[in-house]
Protein backbone atom coordinates (compact mmCIF):
# COMPACT_ATOMS: atom_id res chain seq x y z
CA UNK A 1 0.00 0.00 0.00
CA UNK A 2 1.28 3.48 -0.76
CA UNK A 3 -0.09 6.65 0.73
CA UNK A 4 1.69 9.95 0.30
CA UNK A 5 1.24 11.69 3.64
CA UNK A 6 2.08 15.02 2.03
CA UNK A 7 -1.11 15.00 0.00
CA UNK A 8 -3.27 14.83 3.11
CA UNK A 9 -1.11 17.39 4.87
CA UNK A 10 -1.58 19.69 1.91
CA UNK A 11 -5.37 19.24 1.93
CA UNK A 12 -5.35 20.06 5.62
CA UNK A 13 -3.26 23.14 4.94
CA UNK A 14 -5.38 24.54 2.12
CA UNK A 15 -8.56 24.07 4.13
CA UNK A 16 -7.05 26.06 6.98
CA UNK A 17 -6.43 23.05 9.24
CA UNK A 18 -10.04 21.97 9.42
CA UNK A 19 -9.68 18.29 10.44
CA UNK A 20 -13.45 17.73 10.60
CA UNK A 21 -13.76 18.80 7.00
CA UNK A 22 -10.87 16.53 5.98
CA UNK A 23 -12.64 13.61 7.70
CA UNK A 24 -15.73 14.38 5.64
CA UNK A 25 -13.60 14.54 2.52
CA UNK A 26 -12.08 11.12 3.29
CA UNK A 27 -15.59 9.69 3.73
CA UNK A 28 -16.54 11.22 0.38
CA UNK A 29 -13.46 9.63 -1.18
CA UNK A 30 -14.26 6.20 0.28
CA UNK A 31 -17.94 6.29 -0.78
CA UNK A 32 -17.11 7.54 -4.25
CA UNK A 33 -14.29 5.04 -4.79
CA UNK A 34 -16.64 2.18 -3.83
CA UNK A 35 -19.10 3.38 -6.48
CA UNK A 36 -16.31 3.52 -9.08
CA UNK A 37 -15.07 0.02 -8.24
CA UNK A 38 -18.64 -1.27 -8.59
CA UNK A 39 -18.68 0.44 -11.98
CA UNK A 40 -15.45 -1.36 -12.96
CA UNK A 41 -16.91 -4.71 -11.90
CA UNK A 42 -20.09 -4.09 -13.88
CA UNK A 43 -18.09 -3.15 -16.98
CA UNK A 44 -15.92 -6.28 -16.62
CA UNK A 45 -18.87 -8.66 -16.24
CA UNK A 46 -20.62 -7.21 -19.28
CA UNK A 47 -17.34 -7.17 -21.26
CA UNK A 48 -17.80 -3.49 -22.07
CA UNK A 49 -14.27 -2.11 -22.38
CA UNK A 50 -15.42 1.44 -23.01
CA UNK A 51 -17.47 1.47 -19.80
CA UNK A 52 -14.20 1.09 -17.87
CA UNK A 53 -12.94 4.56 -18.90
CA UNK A 54 -15.14 6.71 -16.70
CA UNK A 55 -14.93 4.88 -13.35
CA UNK A 56 -11.18 4.35 -13.89
CA UNK A 57 -10.73 8.06 -14.61
CA UNK A 58 -12.72 9.16 -11.54
CA UNK A 59 -10.93 6.70 -9.31
CA UNK A 60 -7.58 7.94 -10.61
CA UNK A 61 -8.31 11.60 -9.88
CA UNK A 62 -9.78 10.77 -6.45
CA UNK A 63 -6.75 8.69 -5.58
CA UNK A 64 -4.43 11.53 -6.67
CA UNK A 65 -6.33 13.89 -4.41
CA UNK A 66 -5.69 11.86 -1.27
CA UNK A 67 -2.14 10.85 -2.23
CA UNK A 68 -2.90 7.18 -2.94
CA UNK A 69 -0.21 6.99 -5.60
CA UNK A 70 -0.34 3.24 -6.31
CA UNK A 71 -4.14 3.24 -6.53
CA UNK A 72 -3.91 6.22 -8.87
CA UNK A 73 -1.37 4.41 -11.05
CA UNK A 74 -3.43 1.19 -11.22
CA UNK A 75 -6.49 3.22 -12.23
CA UNK A 76 -4.55 5.32 -14.71
CA UNK A 77 -3.28 2.24 -16.60
CA UNK A 78 -6.81 0.77 -16.64
CA UNK A 79 -8.13 4.03 -18.08
CA UNK A 80 -5.36 4.17 -20.70
CA UNK A 81 -5.91 0.54 -21.83
CA UNK A 82 -9.68 1.06 -21.90
CA UNK A 83 -9.24 4.10 -24.12
CA UNK A 84 -6.96 2.04 -26.39
CA UNK A 85 -9.69 -0.59 -26.64
CA UNK A 86 -8.16 -3.69 -24.99
CA UNK A 87 -7.58 -4.41 -21.30
CA UNK A 88 -5.47 -7.50 -20.59
CA UNK A 89 -6.23 -9.28 -17.26
CA UNK A 90 -9.13 -6.98 -16.46
CA UNK A 91 -10.61 -9.01 -13.59
CA UNK A 92 -7.24 -9.55 -11.91
CA UNK A 93 -6.41 -5.85 -12.20
CA UNK A 94 -9.74 -4.83 -10.69
CA UNK A 95 -8.98 -7.23 -7.81
CA UNK A 96 -5.66 -5.42 -7.34
CA UNK A 97 -7.42 -2.05 -7.39
CA UNK A 98 -9.92 -3.22 -4.80
CA UNK A 99 -7.23 -4.63 -2.54
CA UNK A 100 -5.18 -1.44 -2.73
CA UNK A 101 -8.29 0.63 -2.10
CA UNK A 102 -9.11 -1.45 1.03
CA UNK A 103 -5.62 -0.81 2.40
CA UNK A 104 -5.70 2.92 1.55
CA UNK A 105 -9.12 3.53 3.14
CA UNK A 106 -8.09 1.63 6.27
CA UNK A 107 -4.93 3.73 6.52
CA UNK A 108 -6.79 7.00 5.97
CA UNK A 109 -9.29 6.10 8.67
CA UNK A 110 -6.52 4.92 11.01
CA UNK A 111 -4.90 8.34 10.61
CA UNK A 112 -8.13 9.86 11.72
CA UNK A 113 -8.42 7.83 14.97
CA UNK A 114 -4.75 8.41 15.72
CA UNK A 115 -5.18 12.20 15.45
CA UNK B 1 -12.91 41.90 -3.15
CA UNK B 2 -16.55 41.66 -4.22
CA UNK B 3 -18.04 38.24 -3.46
CA UNK B 4 -19.05 36.40 -6.62
CA UNK B 5 -21.43 33.53 -7.31
CA UNK B 6 -19.33 30.71 -8.73
CA UNK B 7 -20.53 27.47 -10.32
CA UNK B 8 -18.23 24.51 -9.58
CA UNK B 9 -18.74 21.81 -12.22
CA UNK B 10 -17.18 18.42 -11.47
CA UNK B 11 -18.55 14.87 -11.57
CA UNK B 12 -16.44 13.78 -8.59
CA UNK B 13 -18.07 14.57 -5.23
CA UNK B 14 -14.61 14.82 -3.64
CA UNK B 15 -13.53 17.60 -6.02
CA UNK B 16 -16.84 19.44 -5.74
CA UNK B 17 -16.77 19.42 -1.94
CA UNK B 18 -13.18 20.61 -1.91
CA UNK B 19 -13.83 23.40 -4.44
CA UNK B 20 -16.95 24.56 -2.62
CA UNK B 21 -15.03 24.61 0.63
CA UNK B 22 -12.15 26.61 -0.91
CA UNK B 23 -14.50 29.08 -2.62
CA UNK B 24 -16.42 29.71 0.58
CA UNK B 25 -13.14 29.99 2.43
CA UNK B 26 -12.11 32.92 0.20
CA UNK B 27 -15.49 34.63 0.53
CA UNK B 28 -17.37 33.56 -2.61
CA UNK B 29 -20.73 31.88 -2.94
CA UNK B 30 -20.44 28.38 -4.42
CA UNK B 31 -23.03 26.57 -6.53
CA UNK B 32 -22.47 22.93 -7.62
CA UNK B 33 -23.17 20.96 -10.77
CA UNK B 34 -22.26 17.28 -11.39
CA UNK B 35 -21.80 17.53 -15.17
CA UNK B 36 -22.05 19.86 -18.17
CA UNK B 37 -25.75 19.33 -18.74
CA UNK B 38 -26.57 20.18 -15.13
CA UNK B 39 -24.27 23.22 -15.36
CA UNK B 40 -25.99 24.57 -18.50
CA UNK B 41 -29.40 24.04 -16.92
CA UNK B 42 -28.33 26.09 -13.92
CA UNK B 43 -26.68 28.78 -16.07
CA UNK B 44 -29.80 29.13 -18.23
CA UNK B 45 -32.24 29.08 -15.32
CA UNK B 46 -33.88 32.50 -15.55
CA UNK B 47 -35.37 32.22 -12.05
CA UNK B 48 -32.04 31.52 -10.34
CA UNK B 49 -29.45 34.14 -9.39
CA UNK B 50 -26.98 34.73 -12.26
CA UNK B 51 -23.60 32.96 -12.16
CA UNK B 52 -20.51 35.21 -12.29
CA UNK B 53 -17.88 32.60 -13.11
CA UNK B 54 -17.62 28.86 -13.87
CA UNK B 55 -14.96 26.43 -12.63
CA UNK B 56 -15.12 23.60 -15.16
CA UNK B 57 -13.79 20.04 -14.96
CA UNK B 58 -12.89 18.50 -18.34
CA UNK B 59 -13.60 14.75 -17.97
CA UNK B 60 -17.26 14.31 -17.07
CA UNK B 61 -20.08 11.92 -18.03
CA UNK B 62 -23.17 13.21 -19.87
CA UNK B 63 -21.52 16.38 -21.16
CA UNK B 64 -17.78 16.96 -20.80
CA UNK B 65 -15.90 20.21 -20.32
CA UNK B 66 -15.21 20.77 -24.04
CA UNK B 67 -18.87 20.34 -24.95
CA UNK B 68 -19.98 22.55 -22.08
CA UNK B 69 -17.57 25.32 -23.03
CA UNK B 70 -18.65 25.16 -26.70
CA UNK B 71 -22.32 25.35 -25.67
CA UNK B 72 -21.62 28.37 -23.46
CA UNK B 73 -19.72 30.20 -26.20
CA UNK B 74 -22.55 29.50 -28.66
CA UNK B 75 -25.11 30.96 -26.24
CA UNK B 76 -25.32 34.75 -26.44
CA UNK B 77 -26.36 35.08 -22.79
CA UNK B 78 -23.58 32.82 -21.47
CA UNK B 79 -20.75 33.83 -23.81
CA UNK B 80 -19.41 36.51 -21.47
CA UNK B 81 -19.39 34.38 -18.30
CA UNK B 82 -15.70 33.61 -17.61
CA UNK B 83 -14.76 29.91 -17.48
CA UNK B 84 -11.72 28.63 -15.59
CA UNK B 85 -10.85 25.05 -16.51
CA UNK B 86 -9.82 22.83 -13.61
CA UNK B 87 -7.64 19.98 -14.79
CA UNK B 88 -5.31 17.27 -13.60
CA UNK B 89 -1.67 17.48 -14.68
CA UNK B 90 -2.07 14.79 -17.38
CA UNK B 91 -4.73 16.82 -19.23
CA UNK B 92 -2.55 19.64 -20.56
CA UNK B 93 -3.55 18.99 -24.19
CA UNK B 94 -7.16 19.44 -23.19
CA UNK B 95 -6.32 22.65 -21.34
CA UNK B 96 -4.82 24.14 -24.49
CA UNK B 97 -7.93 23.15 -26.43
CA UNK B 98 -10.14 24.83 -23.80
CA UNK B 99 -8.14 28.07 -23.81
CA UNK B 100 -8.40 28.15 -27.62
CA UNK B 101 -12.14 27.56 -27.29
CA UNK B 102 -12.48 30.63 -25.08
CA UNK B 103 -11.70 29.55 -21.51
CA UNK B 104 -10.35 32.48 -19.48
CA UNK B 105 -7.75 30.51 -17.51
CA UNK B 106 -6.91 27.11 -16.03
CA UNK B 107 -6.10 25.73 -12.62
CA UNK B 108 -4.61 22.41 -11.50
CA UNK B 109 -6.75 20.14 -9.28
CA UNK B 110 -6.22 20.40 -5.50
CA UNK B 111 -5.44 24.01 -6.08
CA UNK B 112 -3.88 26.37 -3.61
CA UNK B 113 -6.55 28.74 -2.23
CA UNK B 114 -4.39 31.82 -2.85
CA UNK B 115 -3.91 30.89 -6.52
CA UNK B 116 -7.63 30.14 -6.80
CA UNK B 117 -8.43 33.55 -5.31
CA UNK B 118 -6.01 35.38 -7.61
CA UNK B 119 -7.20 33.66 -10.81
CA UNK B 120 -10.86 34.22 -9.97
CA UNK B 121 -10.24 37.89 -9.21
CA UNK B 122 -8.29 38.36 -12.45
CA UNK B 123 -11.01 36.71 -14.53
CA UNK B 124 -13.76 38.72 -12.86
CA UNK B 125 -11.81 41.97 -13.30
CA UNK B 126 -11.37 41.21 -17.00
CA UNK B 127 -15.07 40.54 -17.33
CA UNK B 128 -15.92 43.81 -15.56
CA UNK B 129 -13.67 45.69 -17.99
CA UNK B 130 -15.35 44.02 -20.95
CA UNK B 131 -18.79 44.78 -19.50
CA UNK B 132 -17.87 48.44 -18.99
CA UNK B 133 -16.52 48.68 -22.51
CA UNK B 134 -19.70 47.13 -23.90
CA UNK B 135 -21.92 49.48 -21.85
CA UNK B 136 -19.87 52.45 -22.99
CA UNK B 137 -20.15 51.44 -26.65
CA UNK B 138 -23.89 50.90 -26.22
CA UNK B 139 -24.21 54.39 -24.69
CA UNK B 140 -22.24 55.99 -27.53
CA UNK B 141 -24.33 54.15 -30.10
CA UNK B 142 -27.53 55.25 -28.32
CA UNK B 143 -26.34 58.86 -28.24
CA UNK B 144 -25.36 58.70 -31.87
CA UNK B 145 -28.72 57.34 -32.98
CA UNK B 146 -30.54 59.94 -30.83
CA UNK B 147 -28.29 62.64 -32.26
CA UNK B 148 -29.11 61.44 -35.77
CA UNK B 149 -32.76 62.26 -35.09
CA UNK B 150 -31.90 65.88 -34.30
CA UNK B 151 -29.11 66.44 -36.79
CA UNK B 152 -28.52 65.48 -40.39
CA UNK B 153 -27.19 61.91 -40.44
CA UNK B 154 -23.97 63.24 -42.03
CA UNK B 155 -23.48 65.75 -39.21
CA UNK B 156 -24.29 63.13 -36.55
CA UNK B 157 -21.66 60.83 -38.08
CA UNK B 158 -19.20 63.74 -38.19
CA UNK B 159 -19.63 64.47 -34.47
CA UNK B 160 -18.52 60.93 -33.55
CA UNK B 161 -15.80 60.63 -36.21
CA UNK B 162 -12.07 60.98 -35.57
CA UNK B 163 -11.60 64.26 -37.48
CA UNK B 164 -14.96 65.59 -36.27
CA UNK B 165 -13.50 68.24 -33.97
CA UNK B 166 -11.39 69.85 -36.70
CA UNK B 167 -14.33 69.85 -39.13
CA UNK B 168 -16.65 71.35 -36.53
CA UNK B 169 -14.13 74.06 -35.65
CA UNK B 170 -14.62 75.50 -39.14
CA UNK B 171 -13.40 74.96 -42.70
CA UNK B 172 -13.96 76.43 -46.18
CA UNK B 173 -15.35 74.43 -49.04
CA UNK B 174 -17.30 74.83 -52.23
CA UNK B 175 -20.91 73.81 -51.69
CA UNK B 176 -24.21 73.97 -53.51
CA UNK B 177 -26.93 75.45 -51.33
CA UNK B 178 -30.64 75.01 -51.88
CA UNK B 179 -33.49 76.99 -50.35
CA UNK B 180 -37.10 76.06 -50.76
CA UNK B 181 -40.24 77.51 -49.27
CA UNK B 182 -43.93 77.79 -49.90
CA UNK B 183 -45.70 80.57 -51.72
CA UNK B 184 -48.80 81.91 -49.96
CA UNK B 185 -48.23 79.81 -46.84
CA UNK B 186 -49.16 82.82 -44.71
CA UNK B 187 -52.50 83.11 -46.48
CA UNK B 188 -53.09 79.39 -46.00
CA UNK B 189 -52.29 79.66 -42.27
CA UNK B 190 -54.86 82.42 -41.89
CA UNK B 191 -57.68 80.73 -43.80
CA UNK B 192 -57.20 77.09 -42.71
CA UNK B 193 -57.89 75.62 -39.28
CA UNK B 194 -54.74 75.31 -37.11
CA UNK B 195 -55.16 71.50 -37.09
CA UNK B 196 -55.22 71.54 -40.90
CA UNK B 197 -52.07 73.66 -41.02
CA UNK B 198 -50.27 71.28 -38.67
CA UNK B 199 -51.52 68.26 -40.61
CA UNK B 200 -50.27 69.78 -43.84
CA UNK B 201 -46.88 70.68 -42.35
CA UNK B 202 -46.41 67.14 -41.05
CA UNK B 203 -47.08 65.66 -44.49
CA UNK B 204 -44.89 68.31 -46.15
CA UNK B 205 -41.97 67.78 -43.74
CA UNK B 206 -42.24 63.99 -44.04
CA UNK B 207 -42.21 64.12 -47.85
CA UNK B 208 -39.38 66.65 -48.15
CA UNK B 209 -37.42 65.02 -45.29
CA UNK B 210 -37.51 61.64 -47.04
CA UNK B 211 -36.23 63.20 -50.26
CA UNK B 212 -33.46 65.09 -48.44
CA UNK B 213 -32.25 61.85 -46.84
CA UNK B 214 -32.56 59.91 -50.12
CA UNK B 215 -30.51 62.52 -51.98
CA UNK B 216 -27.93 62.68 -49.17
CA UNK B 217 -28.30 66.41 -48.68
CA UNK B 218 -27.16 68.02 -45.44
CA UNK B 219 -30.15 69.75 -43.87
CA UNK B 220 -28.94 72.97 -42.30
CA UNK B 221 -32.28 74.03 -40.90
CA UNK B 222 -35.96 74.05 -41.50
CA UNK B 223 -38.35 76.65 -40.19
CA UNK B 224 -42.07 76.45 -40.76
CA UNK B 225 -42.49 76.10 -44.49
CA UNK B 226 -38.84 76.57 -45.52
CA UNK B 227 -35.80 74.28 -45.81
CA UNK B 228 -32.15 75.09 -46.32
CA UNK B 229 -29.96 72.20 -47.42
CA UNK B 230 -26.54 71.95 -48.96
CA UNK B 231 -24.33 69.41 -50.74
CA UNK B 232 -20.60 68.53 -50.66
CA UNK B 233 -20.24 68.91 -46.90
CA UNK B 234 -19.44 67.32 -44.50
CA UNK B 235 -19.37 64.39 -46.95
CA UNK B 236 -17.60 65.23 -50.22
CA UNK B 237 -19.86 64.97 -53.30
CA UNK B 238 -18.04 65.97 -56.51
CA UNK B 239 -21.38 66.18 -58.37
CA UNK B 240 -22.92 68.50 -55.73
CA UNK B 241 -24.47 70.91 -58.23
CA UNK B 242 -26.22 68.12 -60.16
CA UNK B 243 -27.35 66.51 -56.90
CA UNK B 244 -29.01 69.75 -55.78
CA UNK B 245 -30.89 70.07 -59.07
CA UNK B 246 -32.03 66.42 -58.90
CA UNK B 247 -33.31 66.98 -55.37
CA UNK B 248 -35.14 70.14 -56.43
CA UNK B 249 -36.84 68.36 -59.35
CA UNK B 250 -37.85 65.45 -57.11
CA UNK B 251 -39.24 67.90 -54.52
CA UNK B 252 -41.28 69.73 -57.10
CA UNK B 253 -42.73 66.44 -58.42
CA UNK B 254 -43.63 65.09 -54.98
CA UNK B 255 -45.00 68.43 -53.90
CA UNK B 256 -47.37 68.45 -56.89
CA UNK B 257 -49.04 65.27 -55.56
CA UNK B 258 -49.23 66.68 -52.05
CA UNK B 259 -50.64 70.04 -53.10
CA UNK B 260 -53.24 68.54 -55.51
CA UNK B 261 -54.88 67.01 -52.46
CA UNK B 262 -55.09 70.42 -50.76
CA UNK B 263 -56.16 72.19 -53.89
CA UNK B 264 -59.35 70.06 -53.87
CA UNK B 265 -60.03 71.47 -50.39
CA UNK B 266 -59.64 74.98 -51.69
CA UNK B 267 -56.09 75.78 -50.62
CA UNK B 268 -53.56 76.72 -53.30
CA UNK B 269 -50.00 76.00 -52.14
CA UNK B 270 -46.92 76.30 -54.36
CA UNK B 271 -43.22 75.62 -53.91
CA UNK B 272 -40.38 77.96 -54.88
CA UNK B 273 -36.76 76.78 -55.00
CA UNK B 274 -33.44 78.65 -55.35
CA UNK B 275 -30.03 77.03 -55.86
CA UNK B 276 -26.51 78.55 -55.89
CA UNK B 277 -22.93 77.27 -55.79
CA UNK B 278 -19.89 78.91 -54.18
CA UNK B 279 -17.40 78.82 -51.35
CA UNK B 280 -18.71 78.88 -47.80
CA UNK B 281 -17.36 78.59 -44.26
CA UNK B 282 -18.83 75.56 -42.53
CA UNK B 283 -18.77 74.35 -38.95
CA UNK B 284 -20.21 74.85 -35.52
CA UNK B 285 -22.26 78.03 -35.31
CA UNK B 286 -24.06 79.24 -32.22
CA UNK B 287 -23.23 79.48 -28.55
CA UNK B 288 -22.49 77.12 -25.66
CA UNK B 289 -25.66 75.13 -25.04
CA UNK B 290 -27.05 75.50 -28.54
CA UNK B 291 -24.89 74.96 -31.58
CA UNK B 292 -25.90 74.18 -35.13
CA UNK B 293 -23.83 72.86 -37.99
CA UNK B 294 -24.08 75.84 -40.28
CA UNK B 295 -22.80 77.42 -43.49
CA UNK B 296 -21.90 81.07 -44.07
CA UNK B 297 -21.10 82.60 -47.45
CA UNK B 298 -22.46 84.58 -50.38
CA UNK B 299 -23.66 81.36 -52.13
CA UNK B 300 -26.08 80.79 -49.26
CA UNK B 301 -27.41 84.33 -49.47
CA UNK B 302 -27.72 83.99 -53.24
CA UNK B 303 -29.66 80.70 -52.96
CA UNK B 304 -31.96 82.36 -50.45
CA UNK B 305 -32.54 85.39 -52.73
CA UNK B 306 -33.17 83.12 -55.75
CA UNK B 307 -35.70 81.13 -53.74
CA UNK B 308 -37.44 84.42 -52.92
CA UNK B 309 -37.37 85.40 -56.61
CA UNK B 310 -38.73 82.07 -57.86
CA UNK B 311 -42.32 82.20 -59.01
CA UNK B 312 -44.69 79.43 -57.76
CA UNK B 313 -43.42 76.05 -58.99
CA UNK B 314 -40.11 77.43 -60.27
CA UNK B 315 -36.59 76.14 -59.66
CA UNK B 316 -34.33 79.16 -60.13
CA UNK B 317 -30.62 78.27 -60.43
CA UNK B 318 -27.50 80.46 -60.47
CA UNK B 319 -25.56 80.23 -63.77
CA UNK B 320 -22.49 78.82 -61.99
CA UNK B 321 -24.51 75.94 -60.52
CA UNK B 322 -26.02 75.17 -63.90
CA UNK B 323 -22.57 75.16 -65.53
CA UNK B 324 -21.17 72.79 -62.89
CA UNK B 325 -24.17 70.45 -63.02
CA UNK B 326 -24.05 70.07 -66.81
CA UNK B 327 -21.16 67.62 -66.62
CA UNK B 328 -22.99 65.26 -64.25
CA UNK B 329 -26.62 65.33 -65.38
CA UNK B 330 -28.85 65.99 -68.37
CA UNK B 331 -30.75 69.07 -67.36
CA UNK B 332 -33.50 70.64 -69.39
CA UNK B 333 -33.47 74.34 -68.59
CA UNK B 334 -34.27 77.73 -70.02
CA UNK B 335 -32.74 81.08 -69.26
CA UNK B 336 -34.10 82.76 -66.19
CA UNK B 337 -32.61 86.07 -67.25
CA UNK B 338 -30.28 88.34 -65.30
CA UNK B 339 -31.80 89.09 -61.92
CA UNK B 340 -31.15 92.15 -59.83
CA UNK B 341 -31.01 90.91 -56.25
CA UNK B 342 -30.78 92.72 -52.92
CA UNK B 343 -27.17 92.74 -51.68
CA UNK B 344 -25.69 91.87 -55.09
CA UNK B 345 -24.20 94.85 -56.94
CA UNK B 346 -24.44 93.27 -60.39
CA UNK B 347 -27.35 91.40 -62.01
CA UNK B 348 -27.05 87.62 -61.54
CA UNK B 349 -27.48 85.36 -64.61
CA UNK B 350 -29.93 82.51 -63.87
CA UNK B 351 -31.57 79.42 -65.34
CA UNK B 352 -35.01 77.93 -64.78
CA UNK B 353 -34.95 74.14 -64.53
CA UNK B 354 -37.65 72.48 -66.61
CA UNK B 355 -36.72 68.92 -65.76
CA UNK B 356 -34.13 66.20 -66.10
CA UNK B 357 -33.23 64.71 -69.48
CA UNK B 358 -34.11 61.12 -70.35
CA UNK B 359 -30.63 59.78 -71.02
CA UNK B 360 -27.47 60.45 -69.08
CA UNK B 361 -24.08 61.27 -70.56
CA UNK B 362 -23.52 61.93 -74.25
CA UNK B 363 -26.43 64.29 -74.91
CA UNK B 364 -25.11 66.98 -72.61
CA UNK B 365 -27.53 69.59 -71.33
CA UNK B 366 -30.35 70.79 -73.47
CA UNK B 367 -31.01 74.44 -73.12
CA UNK B 368 -34.24 75.65 -74.51
CA UNK B 369 -35.26 79.17 -75.29
CA UNK B 370 -33.25 82.32 -75.04
CA UNK B 371 -29.65 83.26 -74.48
CA UNK B 372 -27.22 81.17 -72.55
Amino acid sequence: MTLDAEAMARLLEITGGDQAFIDELVDTFVDDARTQIEGLRAAASSGDTEAVVRPAHSLKSNAQNVGATLLAELSRSLEADARAGAIPDLTARIDAVEMEFGAVSAALRADRTRD
Amino acid sequence: MTPARILAVDDTPFNRRLLVRLLEGIGHEAVEAGDGREALERLRDADAQPIDLVLLDIEMPEMNGHETLAAMKADERLREVPVIVVSSVDELDSVVRCIRAGAADYLPKTVDPEILRARIEASLAQKRLRDNERDLLATIERQRSQLARFLSPQVAALVSSADGEAMLAGHRREITAMFCDLRNFTGFSESAEPEEVLGFLRAYHATMGTLIVEHEATLEHFAGDGFMTFFNDPVLQPDHAARAIRLAVAMRQQFATLSADWRRRGHVLELGIGIATGYATLGRIGFEGRYDYGAIGSAIILASRLSGEAAPGEILVAARTFAEAEGDAVIVAESGGDRTLKGFSRPVPTYLVVGLGEAAGDLGSAVEGVSR
